[in-house]
């Protein structure tokens, strides 16, 4: 609740300024504040960063990701980089890729993992 | 002053080698694969005990290669010659992980001096130490000694990419950190020693001197040989090029290539030290444009460019006698350009996703 608002022009000045430094949820990479362009606010729990991303990337497209997707999956998942889009390679899923080589050609080997 | 005592090293020490070399390659799942560069295909698969390779490193003699691995946080050893893994270890105990960042032996290849930290699990959570200096004996294949990080050297051991690069000095009393700074390390007890401040070398019109990825193919026995990037105290423009790190006697010497691209990903030189090439990427995301330069290490001067796909990700690489350029990763191929024309020639398909712990190029 709020409990003081502007009563002059400098005091509304004031507050719209603060308001202005105010953002909603947005991307960790960017924090609110600053004099950084606007950025897509892509919906959390989709994807908390976006270097390349995953289902998009920083610009809310697809050019920046790896291309096809699965040439970048392994790298995600070996460090538990994307633990929620990808399996959690250190502690629940050590071995879901130990028959795949090549996730792009054969991904169909990739074992299956249920939460 | 400096790229004068470079470029005479850089005339003198090589001269081309003609016959192709090995790619040491890390691979999913638990393999390194060695691969021909003359046949272009896989002419072994060196299969590792502990995991996922996610570091390698060259031993200074290029005897043997250290692969780190990140399942259980595990070394092996391989020794070059016969291609067989001679030592393989874990780190990790049912209730304690030791993360490793960074590392490198020993030229006796008794001791590897890394930075860990120390992850404990308990019923309901894991607790994450603070990075720390860790010794681990080859031999008895176990961590011997870990030592607190000052503060101050914090920056360099706690980054969002683990901690600075290692080297050892050759007669193994010094340990280098690479990173903002350098730090010199005695090696019996991690008690630093001294600091080569990198925003302020000892070399005129520069500062903020940043070093990249060691370059293993160029480097003689006892250096650290890596691109730089720095700015002049006056217009702070930035320039980059090559640093040479004496690790016996800690001189460093600089040849300033030409001002610094915003995006350049590492530098790669031919055997002979006469020409340098790199990939400078501009824009993002849909209106990423990369492009080869080719820089005359004799004239310091750009002779060709040339447009280039750009991956999202990717690795620059070179032929062990130059004539060749690699981009690679992330996936299962190199891309072989030709390094007189920069002219794509073909694709290497290698059928195994490789990791991003580099590779090692050896003649």
């Amino acid at each position: 609740m709020r409990h003081m608002r502007p009563l002059n022009q400098k005091a509304a000045r004031i507050d719209g300024y603060v308001e202005s430094r105010t953002e909603d949820v947005a991307a960790l990479q960017n924090p609110p504040g600053g004099n950084q362009a606007q950025r897509p606010h892509v919906p959390m729990g989709c994807a908390l960063m976006f270097t390349p991303g995953w289902e998009v990337d920083a610009a809310g497209g697809t050019a920046g990701l790896c291309q096809p997707v699965e040439r970048d999956i392994y790298d995600c998942f070996v460090s538990c980089y994307w633990p929620a889009q990808v399996p959690d390679h250190l502690n629940n899923a050590p071995d879901w890729n130990s028959k795949c080589a090549v996730a792009t050609k054969d991904w169909q080997k990739l074992d299956l993992v249920f939460p | 002053m400096q790229r004068i005592s470079l470029l005479a090293v850089l005339g003198a020490a090589f001269s081309a080698v003609a016959c192709a070399g090995t790619l040491y390659l890390p691979a999913y799942p638990n393999s390194v694969l060695v691969f021909d560069e003359g046949k272009g295909q896989i002419v072994d698969r060196i299969p590792l005990t502990t995991g996922t390779p996610m570091g390698i490193r060259l031993s200074g003699d290029h005897k043997t290669i250290y692969v780190t691995t990140i399942d259980h946080n595990g070394i092996e050893v391989i020794d070059v010659a016969t291609r067989k893994v001679t030592n393989h270890f874990e780190l990790n105990t049912p209730t304690k992980q030791f993360r490793m960042f960074t590392g490198a032996a020993d030229p006796q290849g008794k001791l590897f001096y890394t930075v860990t930290k120390e992850i404990t699990k308990f019923p309901d959570h894991f607790e994450v130490g603070e990075p720390k200096y860790t010794l681990i004996d080859l031999a008895q294949q176990k961590i011997v000694k870990t030592v607190d990080i000052p503060k101050e050297e914090m920056p360099n051991n706690e980054g969002d990419f683990g901690a600075g690069q290692m080297d050892v000095s050759p007669d193994g009393k010094y340990l280098y950190q690479f990173g903002e700074k350098i730090t010199i390390l005695d090696s019996s007890d991690f008690k630093v020693v001294d600091h080569i401040d990198l925003s302020r070398p000892d070399a005129p019109g520069m500062e903020n001197v940043h070093f990249g990825g060691d370059l293993d193919l160029i480097n003689e026995p006892g250096e650290h040989t890596a691109l730089f990037v720095s700015s002049d105290p006056i217009v702070h423009n930035r320039v980059f090029g090559l640093a040479r790190f004496d690790l016996d006697t800690r001189r460093m010497d600089f040849s300033p290539i030409g001002p610094a691209p915003p995006g350049m990903a590492g530098i790669e030189v031919t055997p002979d030290k006469k020409w340098a090439y790199t990939v400078v990427a501009s824009g993002m995301h849909g209106t990423k444009r990369c492009e080869f330069w080719r820089f005359d290490l004799t004239t310091d001067r750009i002779t060709n460019r040339a447009e280039v796909p750009c991956r999202t990700r990717f690795t620059l690489g070179i032929s062990t006698n130059g004539q060749k350029l690699y981009i690679y990763g992330a996936g299962f191929d190199i891309e072989v350009y030709d390094a007189a024309t920069l002219k794509y020639e073909k694709t290497w398909d290698l059928n195994n996703d490789v990791t991003y712990a580099g590779i090692v190029v050896l003649p």
